[in-house]
């Protein structure tokens, strides 16, 4: 089998397991809005958390690959390690995106405001402008060697960077407090709440993996697709 | 390690008599410091928000700008004259080649700096030879962070479409440790509260300069061509 | 349904637009990735 029809199997193996996941994500609104308790002090909207966490919780784990792959890649030069990298980034943008946009819908009529300068949100802000960051350099490099040293390079650093943000935001807070962020449930949630919690997180997870399988197989079947035009005009 | 040393002077004195030379990164520095100084002494009203308050900001507004402009000119220059290519022969000779741009964007920042400060304590009315010492330390750490991961950001940044718009975009978000701290530290300083309150800030500061200084050694040879 | 307290604020409206903009999110990008799959064939 050659590499374009290896990669071409591999996207559509993975079709009905993105379906598997939609259908699991369906299973997860079901399960928060109809079948779990709302919060009495704070209302429906507390069940936003459902959606927000696993999403933030996700957002993080892309962005952890794209650092230890891009450190992995700068040690073995394997292009294919830039590509699952960048799948990575464009995936986990997606998914920061979703916790930027659900965060302010939560805080709202929560918090009465749109926007605090709270840890999560303000980390998961700077995030997005890393993996932003990281993505405009893909595109603006035309070599495939050097678009992956420098994105290698730069999303190390990103890496680096996401402890000292959280620590200049934490640190800004102890200073100057703000209203405390209401938790879903007081330090220990219901049993029931923790279960849907823990259901959405487990099918979030598994969204994004098979998210990133097809997005990192994309990549390599257009990668496939130019090695063997270039074989063919060689011959 | 004697080649080192050597290496990084001849790249930093290079950078700076060429600066020195033109001078329009610098006079670009200052112009917008007397900028931001006219502008925001007309955007306020004196009795509602004292100037004390915004100092910090504006401070620190000023030297990231004055930064931006110096890290955006050193490696345009060498672009223009693809000077660099005769330096790099050696592993040591690249960490030199980093060290010596470091060094000489952190002289460009610093003379801004050096200018500007003077400036603002007479304009805003800030007790700063009070708090001189501990205020020299605060601009120099910040200073050293940012203009590092800067100096490395603009080495991809000058080799990409877009060169000018790329590294603020590459370079924002690396800025927040240290600016942040550094503005802290400076209102806390000119607020007169003892330098103990600000030392939270401080180790976080000293701790992104060493852990990103390394990083930036490091990794800079990956920016380099081949 | 929820069980419904005589205290609990009325905010179930921001509760929906979040659960559509995430899900419109996320059903967008994958529907953009199946294009890119299916395109070039």
């Amino acid at each position: 089998m050659t590499p374009v029809e290896s990669a071409e199997r591999a996207l559509r193996r993975a079709v009905p397991w993105i379906a598997t996941s939609l259908a699991l994500i369906a299973a997860v609104y079901v399960r928060a809005l109809a079948f779990t308790p709302a919060e009495a002090a704070q209302g429906p909207a507390q069940k936003i958390f459902y959606v927000h966490v696993p999403s933030a919780w996700v957002a993080f784990l892309a962005f952890g690959i794209v650092g230890g792959v891009s450190l992995a890649y700068l040690l073995r030069k394997d292009p294919r390690l830039d590509l699952l990298a960048e799948s990575a980034a464009e995936v986990g943008m997606v998914f920061t995106s979703v916790v930027l946009v659900t965060g302010p819908i939560w805080g709202k009529p929560i918090w009465g405001t749109w926007w605090t300068w709270d840890a999560r949100l303000t980390l998961t802000l700077f995030l997005w402008f890393v993996v932003l960051a990281y993505l405009v350099l893909r595109g603006a490099v035309n070599e495939p060697e050097r678009r992956a040293r420098y994105a290698a390079v730069l999303g190390i650093l990103g890496a680096l960077l996401v402890p000292f943000i959280y620590a200049s935001v934490y640190l800004f807070r102890t200073i100057h407090p703000m209203p405390v962020i209401l938790r879903a449930g007081g330090p220990t949630l219901p049993g029931a709440m923790l279960a849907t919690l823990l259901f959405s997180i487990a099918v979030f997870t598994l969204f994004f993996g098979v998210l990133l399988y097809y997005r990192y197989s994309l990549a390599r079947l257009a990668d496939a697709r130019a090695d063997a035009a270039a074989e063919r005009r060689d011959a | 390690m004697h080649d080192l040393l050597r290496v990084t002077w001849a790249v930093a004195a290079k950078d700076v008599l060429l600066e020195f030379r033109s001078r329009t990164a610098f006079v670009s520095a200052l112009v917008f410091t007397a900028l931001v100084l006219a502008i925001f002494n007309f955007a306020r009203d004196p009795t509602a928000v004292s100037a004390r308050d915004l100092a910090p900001g504006i401070l620190w507004i000023t030297f990231t700008f004055a930064g931006m402009l110096g890290l955006n000119r050193a490696f345009a220059l060498e672009r223009e004259n693809r000077a660099l290519d005769g330096l790099l022969l050696s592993p040591a000779s690249r960490t030199a080649v980093y060290l010596g741009k470091v060094l000489a964007n952190l002289a460009f920042v610093g003379a801004v700096e050096a200018v500007a400060l003077p400036l603002f304590a007479l304009f805003f009315n800030v007790p700063v030879l009070p708090v001189l010492g501990p205020l020299v330390l605060v601009i120099a750490l910040a200073t050293l962070g940012f203009v590092a991961v800067g100096t490395l950001m603009s080495s991809m940044a000058v080799n990409t479409r877009l060169a000018e718009l790329m590294l603020p975009v590459l370079l924002l978000p690396f800025l927040v440790p240290p600016v942040t701290s550094a503005v802290q530290m400076t209102a806390q300083l000119f607020a007169g509260r003892p330098f103990s309150e600000a030392l939270g800030w401080l180790r976080l500061l000293v701790g992104y300069d060493v852990i990103f200084v390394a990083a930036c050694i490091l990794f800079f040879e990956s920016t380099i061509e081949e | 349904m929820p069980p419904r307290s005589g205290g609990m604020p009325e905010n179930g409206g921001y509760m929906v637009a979040a659960y559509v903009a995430a899900g419109a999110i996320y059903l967008i990008y994958t529907a953009l990735l199946l294009r890119r799959g299916r395109a070039g064939k």
